[in-house]
C-alpha cells in the first residue's frame, strides 16, 4: 500500500487550509499521509506478542500489555481511594461542626488521599503511558528492558495492594501524606498504620525507579533510524527529563523512608530529639523528593500539552529549543528549592532568601513554556475539538496556579498561608488545573490511536464544561478561606468561624465535578464500541504514532520509519526513504538472520544507527523478583525478619535466573558478517551499549543513595555537638584503611580481569574475579566484624544508628557485586564469554569500581570524619 | 458578634500581620495583572486566526513574556519579602514581654517566667508592646497561628523558635494549631488577649496568686476527690498538693475562656459534660475518663467553680 499525495506540508504546514469537518473537527480525509509496509507476519507476530493464559499474563513483557496495566491500575487506585476519599472530605466540610464523620476517619482518608493521588495514581499513569506510547512516537518496537517494566508494574501493583491492605487490618495510615516525625515515630504512632504507608508505598516508589530507567534508556537510545536528539517530540523531552527527576527524587525518599522504618522497626534514633535525632532531618529528605514530584507530575503534562496543541492549532510549535531548555530548566530547579515547604519551621533568613529566589526563579521556565503555547496559538488557528478544550483550561487554570505559586514563595505571605487551605487551593489548581486536564487531552487525542474510534465530542464537551466549571467552584473559595484563617487537615470548624459559607460552596461545587468524570467515563465506556472510526491518523497530526494503523499491530513497527525532520507526517513524503543506509537497515531488520526481537541501538546525538540488539521476551522471574521484594517488606510489616532473608534470597535467585544468558540464535561469525554487510555490530547475545547505560543508571541510583545518607550522616553531626557522644571510642582508623586496601585490591583485580576476557583469555577473566571475589568478601568480613565489635549499637543514639546503617550500605552494595562477579564466573568458566561477547564482564568491572568508590568513601566518613571535625 | 466579622489574615491588627498583608495586596495586585495579561493573550490568540505568513515570532514572544514579564514580576517579589523579612526579623528588645510557649497534643502551655504564671490555651499580652513567644513542642510538631497578629512558626521538639508578636489594639485574637499534629489537631485552638496596660497588670497580679482556697464543704470535698483521684499527678493546683505538668494548669481555670483545645467553656454545664467523659467530648485525648460518682462529680465541680 503505496499512497502518493500531495506535498503534506502544503496541508498541514505552517498554516495550510486542511480539509476539516468543521462539525467534527475531524479531517474528512483521515487517511495517513505516509506509506508504510502494514503486512504483519504471524511470524512478526509470535515473535513480539505475550503467551496467552494465566502463565501468559504474569509473564508478560511487551510495552503495550505493562503500559495499559500500569495505566489502568493507576486509574483503579484512584477511583478505590483518591475520589471516593475527598467526596467524603468535602461532605464532612460542607456544614460547621459536622459529625458525618470523626477525627480518625478523616485523618485517614487526607492520609490517603494525598498518599493515592502523589504515589499510586499520576505517576503510574504517565510512567505507564510513556511506556505504552514511546516506541511507537520514537520508531522502535520495544522498551530497552521488557523485563524490568514487566518489574516495574509488578512492584507497583503489589506495593499499593501492600498499602491498601491496611484497610484490613483497620490500620489505615493518618499521619499525613508527608507523615512528619516525630508524629510518624515510633512513640506518637505505635500502631501498623504508618508501616503499611512507608513499606507498602516503598514498593512502589521501587517500581517509580525501573520505570524511570526504562524511559531515560528509551528516549536516548531506542530510536529510529535520523531521528536525532533536535528531532525528537517533546513529549519525549519531557518523559527524558521527568524520569531523571524521578531518580533524583525518589531515592532520596526511599533513603528517608528507611531510616523511618529503621526508627521505627529496629528502635534506632534519626528523628527522636532525644537520642541525638532531628525531626527536621525527615523534613529535608521528604520535601528533597516532595517538591520534585510536583515537577515530575507536571512536565509530562506540557509534554502532553506541547503534542495535542500544535496539531489542533495546526502549526509547528513555536520555539521548540526554548521550550526544551525550560523543561531541562524546570527539573535542574526543582531541586534547588524543597525548604519552600519550610519556611514556617525556624530557618535562618538567608537560607528563607536563597529558596525563596530559588523557588521564583522557576517562574521564567514555565513563563517560556506558556508564551510558547500562545505563540503558536496566535500563529496557528485554532480547531475546538475536545483535546483542545482541555488544553485551553489546563491554560486558564494553571496559571492561577502559577501566580498562587509565585505568592506562597515569597517567605513573609507563607508564614500566613503555609499549612492553610490557600495552600489546599493552590495545589489543586496547579495539580488539576496544570497535570488532570493535560491527562484529559491526552486522554482524547490518543484515544483513536489505541482502540481504533473517536471519543464522542458530544459527550467531550459536558465532559469539559462540567469539570472546568467544577473545579474552579470547588478550590477557588479555599484560597479566600485559608485566608480567613482555615487551617489545612481539620476535621471540623466552629460555626462561629465565618468559614462555612465557603466551605459550601467548594462542596457544591463536587456536583459540577462529579458528573463531569461521569460522562467521561460513560464516553470511555461508548465510544470503545461505537465511537466513529478513525482511520490512522484522525487529527492530521505530525508524529510518527499517527503513521502506524489504529489500533497499531503487536510489535508497532513492522517496518522501522525513516525519520529525515522534527514533523515527519508533516514534512516527509514518506517514511521509508532516506540515507540508503538506513533504507538498508529498515530492510533487514525483520528479515533473516534477524528473525528475533531485533531492537536497533542510535547515537544518543546524531540518531545513527550504532548496534542491533536482541530485545529480552517474556518471563516469570520480574513477577518473582517483584513477590520477593514484597516478601521483604512485609516481613518487616509482621516483624518476621526471618522473613526478610526469604524474600532477599528470592529476589537474588530471580534476579539471576532473569539475567541468565540464554543462547544467542545467531553465532558469532553471522555476527560479524552482518557487521560487515550494514556497518552497524549485532549483539544476539545481549546489548553492550544498552547494558552499560543500564549499569550507569543502576549505578546512579546507588550514588544518590549514598549521597543520602552521607547527607544524613553530617546533618546529624551538626545537631550533635559531641560526635561521636560522649564515651564512645572514635573508630580505629587502620582498620578502616585495611577494608580500602581489600577493596581497591579487588576492583582492580577485576578490572585485570575484564582486560583478560578483551585478549579472549579465559584463565584471566576468571583468574581476576576469583581474586577480586576472594578481596571482597574479606573486606566485607572485616566491616561486619567491626559494626558487630563496636562498643555501642545501632539503637543507642543516632550517632550508633548512622554509623551501623551507613555501614550496612556499603556492606550490602559489596554484596551485590559479589553475587554478580559469582555468576559471571560461573558463566565465564562454562565458556559464556568471549572478546566479542562480553557485556556482562563490562558491566561487573563498572559496578566494583562503583562499589570501592563507596567503600572508601563510607569509610573515609564513618572511620575518617569524626577525626577532622571533632 | 465576631463571628459576622470576616477575621483572618487580611483583617490585621498587629505589625507582624500588617506588613505580610501589604506583601499580599502587592501580590495580589500583580498577580491579577499577570492573570489579565495571560488570558488577554490567550484570547487574542484564540480568536485571531494566523496567517500563513505568520512563522516563528518565538523569540520576541519568549523573550518579552517567557523571561521579560516573569522576571520584573520576580523582581519586585524578591525585593518586598526580603525587605518585609528584613523588617520583621528584628531580634525582640530587651524590653520585650517574655512568654514560654509548649505545644502539646492537643493544647497550649503558657507560661510567663518573669511572673510565675502558668496558663493555658490562651497568651494575655500588653497592646502595643512586642513580646516574645519561646516555643517548642513536648511531643509532635505544632505550628502557631494568629493570622490577625501574625504569621505563623513551628514548635519543634528539638530546639526553642521565638516569634515576635504585638498587638496594634486591644482584643481577643483567635488561633489555633497549623501543623497537623495527630488525631484531635482541629481542636487545639488558642485565643490571643491583647489588654491595655493597666489590664495587663491587674491580670498578672490575678494570675500570680495562688489557688482559692474552698470556701464550702462541697468545695473542700471536692479537693479531696480532686486529690484522691490523682488529678494532681497530671494537673497543678498552686498551693495544693497537685503538681503534675502533663495536663494544663488549673489554679485559676475558671478565669480562662475555654477548655478541651477550645471545645467548650469553663461554665459549670460544660465542665461537668467534659469531667464525666472526657472521650466523648474530645475523642482521643489524653486525659483518662476518671470513674466518679455523681456526688464525686457534684463535689469536683464545687471545687473548680472556684478556681477564678
Amino acid at each position: 500500500m503505496s499512497l502518493t499525495h500531495q506535498h503534506p506540508s502544503d496541508r498541514h504546514g505552517p498554516v495550510g487550509e486542511p480539509i476539516v469537518d468543521e462539525a467534527t473537527g475531524l479531517l474528512t480525509d483521515p487517511t495517513t499521509p505516509v506509506s508504510i509496509h502494514h503486512e504483519t507476519t504471524a511470524e512478526l507476530d509470535r515473535l513480539w506478542d505475550d503467551k496467552p493464559g494465566l502463565w501468559g499474563r504474569l509473564t508478560a513483557v511487551q510495552n503495550d500489555a505493562v503500559g495499559r496495566r500500569m495505566m489502568l491500575t493507576g486509574f483503579f487506585f484512584l477511583l478505590l481511594g483518591g475520589s471516593v476519599d475527598s467526596v467524603v472530605m468535602r461532605l464532612q466540610l460542607a456544614r460547621p461542626d459536622s459529625e458525618i464523620i470523626g477525627p480518625q476517619l478523616y485523618n485517614e482518608l487526607f492520609t490517603n488521599h494525598g498518599s493515592v493521588t502523589m504515589f499510586l495514581v499520576i505517576l503510574p499513569i504517565f510512567e505507564g503511558f510513556a511506556i505504552l506510547t514511546l516506541p511507537m512516537l520514537l520508531g522502535s518496537r520495544e522498551m530497552p528492558f521488557p523485563r524490568l517494566g514487566a518489574f516495574a508494574y509488578w512492584t507497583f501493583l503489589m506495593g499499593g495492594l501492600l498499602y491498601y491492605s491496611s484497610t484490613l487490618f483497620s490500620a489505615v495510615p493518618d499521619v499525613g501524606w508527608f507523615a512528619y516525625t516525630p508524629l510518624s515515630g515510633p512513640r506518637f504512632s505505635p500502631d501498623l498504620n504508618v508501616d503499611f504507608w512507608v513499606l507498602g508505598l516503598g514498593v512502589a516508589e521501587i517500581g517509580a525507579i525501573a520505570g524511570a530507567v526504562e524511559i531515560i534508556i528509551a528516549v536516548l537510545k531506542l530510536r529510529a533510524p535520523g531521528m536525532s536528539l533536535a528531532r525528537l517530540p517533546l513529549y519525549a523531552w519531557a518523559m527524558l527529563t521527568t524520569a531523571f527527576m524521578i531518580l533524583f527524587a525518589f531515592t532520596p525518599l526511599i533513603v528517608g523512608s528507611l531510616l523511618l522504618e529503621l526508627e521505627r522497626g529496629f528502635g534506632m534514633h534519626f528523628f527522636t530529639p532525644e537520642a541525638g535525632g532531628s525531626s527536621l532531618l525527615w523534613q529535608h529528605l521528604f520535601w528533597i523528593f516532595g517538591h520534585p514530584e510536583v515537577y515530575i507530575q507536571f512536565l509530562p503534562a506540557t509534554g502532553i500539552v506541547s503534542m495535542v496543541l500544535p496539531v489542533m492549532v495546526r502549526r509547528r510549535i513555536a520555539g521548540y529549543s526554548w521550550m526544551v531548555a525550560a523543561m531541562i530548566g524546570i527539573g535542574f530547579l526543582s531541586f534547588g528549592l524543597w525548604a519552600h515547604h519550610m519556611f514556617t519551621v525556624g530557618l535562618p533568613a538567608i537560607v528563607l532568601a536563597f529558596f525563596a529566589a530559588a523557588s521564583m526563579v522557576i517562574a521564567v521556565p514555565a513563563g517560556v513554556q506558556f508564551f510558547s503555547w500562545i505563540a503558536t496559538i496566535w500563529d496557528g488557528r485554532v480547531r475546538w475539538s475536545t483535546p483542545m478544550l482541555f488544553v485551553f483550561g489546563f491554560m486558564v487554570t494553571f496559571v492561577v496556579g502559577g501566580i498562587t505559586g509565585v505568592m506562597v514563595a515569597a517567605v513573609p505571605f507563607d508564614q500566613q498561608a503555609h499549612d492553610s487551605y490557600f495552600v489546599v487551593g493552590h495545589l489543586h489548581y496547579v495539580l488539576i488545573g496544570g497535570v488532570a486536564f493535560p491527562i484529559f487531552a491526552g486522554v482524547y487525542y490518543w484515544f483513536p490511536k489505541f482502540t481504533g474510534r473517536m471519543m464522542s465530542e458530544r459527550l467531550g464537551r459536558w465532559n469539559f464544561w462540567l469539570l472546568f466549571a467544577g473545579v474552579h467552584v470547588t478550590f477557588f473559595p479555599m484560597h479566600i478561606v485559608g485566608l480567613l484563617g482555615m487551617p489545612r487537615r481539620i476535621y471540623t470548624y466552629p460555626a462561629d468561624a465565618g468559614w462555612a459559607i465557603w466551605n459550601l460552596i467548594s462542596s457544591l461545587g463536587l456536583l459540577l465535578i462529579l458528573p463531569g468524570i461521569g460522562f467521561f467515563m460513560l464516553n470511555v465506556w461508548w465510544s470503545r464500541k461505537h465511537g466513529q472510526p478513525a482511520g490512522p491518523n484522525p487529527w492530521g497530526a505530525d508524529s510518527l504514532e499517527w503513521a502506524l494503523p489504529s489500533p497499531p499491530p503487536q510489535q508497532g513497527w513492522t517496518r522501522l520509519p525513516i525519520v529525515r525532520t522534527r514533523h515527519p507526517l508533516w514534512d516527509q513524503d514518506d517514511l521509508h526513504t532516506g540515507d540508503e543506509r538506513h533504507e538498508r537497515l529498515a530492510d533487514a531488520l525483520g528479515k533473516w538472520p534477524l528473525k528475533w526481537r531485533a531492537v536497533l541501538v542510535v547515537g544518543t546525538g546524531n540518531g545513527e544507527p550504532e548496534e542491533i540488539f536482541r530485545v529480552s521476551d517474556t518471563s516469570i522471574w520480574p513477577f518473582v523478583t517483584a513477590v520477593g521484594t514484597v516478601v521483604i517488606f512485609a516481613s518487616e510489616l509482621l516483624k518476621l525478619r526471618l522473613g526478610a532473608l526469604l524474600g532477599a534470597a528470592i529476589v537474588v535467585g530471580a534476579v539471576l535466573m532473569w539475567n541468565r544468558p540464554s543462547p544467542a540464535p545467531m553465532t558469532e561469525a553471522e555476527e560479524l558478517e552482518f557487521e560487515r554487510e550494514h556497518g552497524v555490530p549485532v549483539r544476539a547475545s545481549g546489548s553492550l551499549v544498552v547494558a552499560r547505560w543500564g549499569m550507569a543508571l543502576a549505578i546512579l541510583f546507588l550514588s544518590i543513595a549514598f549521597g543520602s545518607f552521607v547527607l544524613s550522616y553530617f546533618y546529624l553531626r551538626l545537631e550533635n555537638p559531641v560526635w561521636p557522644p560522649a564515651g564512645v571510642e572514635r573508630p580505629d582508623i587502620w582498620i578502616g584503611a585495611i577494608i580500602v586496601a581489600l577493596f581497591a585490591v579487588a576492583v582492580a583485580a577485576v578490572q585485570a580481569g575484564r582486560r583478560g576476557i578483551l585478549a579472549d583469555d579465559r584463565e584471566r577473566l576468571l583468574g581476576g574475579l576469583g581474586a577480586g571475589i576472594t578481596c571482597g568478601a574479606a573486606a566485607v568480613a572485616l566491616l561486619v566484624t567491626d559494626l558487630v565489635q563496636a562498643d555501642f549499637g545501632a539503637a543507642d543514639h543516632a550517632y550508633g544508628s548512622i554509623f551501623h546503617t551507613l555501614g550496612g550500605f556499603a556492606i550490602v552494595v559489596t554484596c551485590c557485586a559479589l553475587v554478580m562477579s559469582a555468576a559471571t564466573f560461573v558463566y565465564g568458566a562454562r565458556g559464556e564469554y568471549s572478546a566479542h561477547r562480553f557485556s556482562p564482564i563490562d558491566n561487573v568491572a563498572r559496578f566494583w569500581v562503583a562499589t570501592g568508590a563507596i567503600a572508601a568513601l563510607t569509610i573515609a566518613v564513618l572511620y575518617g570524619s569524626p577525626y577532622l571535625t571533632s | 458578634m465576631e463571628g459576622s466579622r470576616l477575621r483572618g489574615a487580611l483583617d490585621p491588627s498587629g505589625s507582624g500581620a500588617d506588613d505580610i498583608a501589604a506583601v499580599w495586596w502587592l501580590l495580589f495586585f500583580l498577580g491579577f495583572a499577570v492573570f489579565v495579561l495571560v488570558v488577554a493573550a490567550l484570547f487574542v490568540g484564540v480568536r485571531r486566526s494566523g496567517r500563513p505568513e505568520d512563522r516563528s515570532t518565538s523569540r520576541a514572544w519568549m523573550l518579552g513574556g517567557g523571561i521579560a514579564l516573569p522576571a520584573v514580576v520576580i523582581a519586585v517579589v524578591l525585593a518586598v519579602t526580603l525587605s518585609t523579612m528584613r523588617s520583621s526579623a528584628q531580634n525582640p528588645p530587651d524590653t520585650a514581654v517574655e512568654v514560654e510557649v509548649i505545644g502539646h497534643q492537643w493544647w497550649w502551655e503558657v507560661r510567663y517566667p518573669e511572673h510565675g504564671v502558668v496558663t493555658a490555651n490562651e497568651i494575655h499580652i500588653p497592646v502595643g508592646e512586642p513580646v516574645a513567644l519561646r516555643m517548642q513542642s513536648a511531643d509532635v510538631i505544632h505550628s502557631l497561628w494568629v493570622p490577625e497578629l501574625a504569621g505563623k512558626l513551628d514548635l519543634l521538639p528539638e530546639r526553642v523558635n521565638t516569634l515576635v508578636i504585638d498587638a496594634t489594639r486591644p482584643g481577643r485574637y483567635p488561633g489555633r494549631c497549623a501543623e497537623f499534629c495527630g488525631l484531635q489537631h482541629a481542636n487545639m485552638d488558642i485565643v490571643v488577649v491583647a489588654h491595655r496596660p493597666d489590664d495587663y497588670a491587674s491580670w498578672i497580679e490575678a494570675q500570680r496568686a495562688a489557688a482559692r482556697v474552698p470556701v464550702s464543704a462541697a468545695a473542700q470535698r471536692g479537693l479531696d476527690v480532686f486529690v484522691a483521684s490523682d488529678c494532681g499527678s497530671c494537673h497543678t493546683i498552686a498551693g495544693t498538693t497537685a503538681n503534675g505538668t502533663t495536663g494544663p494548669d488549673l489554679t485559676h481555670l475558671r478565669s480562662r475562656e475555654s477548655i478541651a483545645g477550645g471545645m467548650r467553656d469553663t461554665t459549670i454545664p460544660d465542665l461537668r459534660e467534659w469531667i464525666t467523659d472526657p472521650h466523648a467530648v474530645k475523642p482521643g485525648v489524653l486525659m483518662p475518663g476518671p470513674s466518679l460518682t455523681d456526688d464525686e462529680i457534684d463535689d469536683l465541680l464545687a471545687y473548680l467553680e472556684g478556681l477564678e
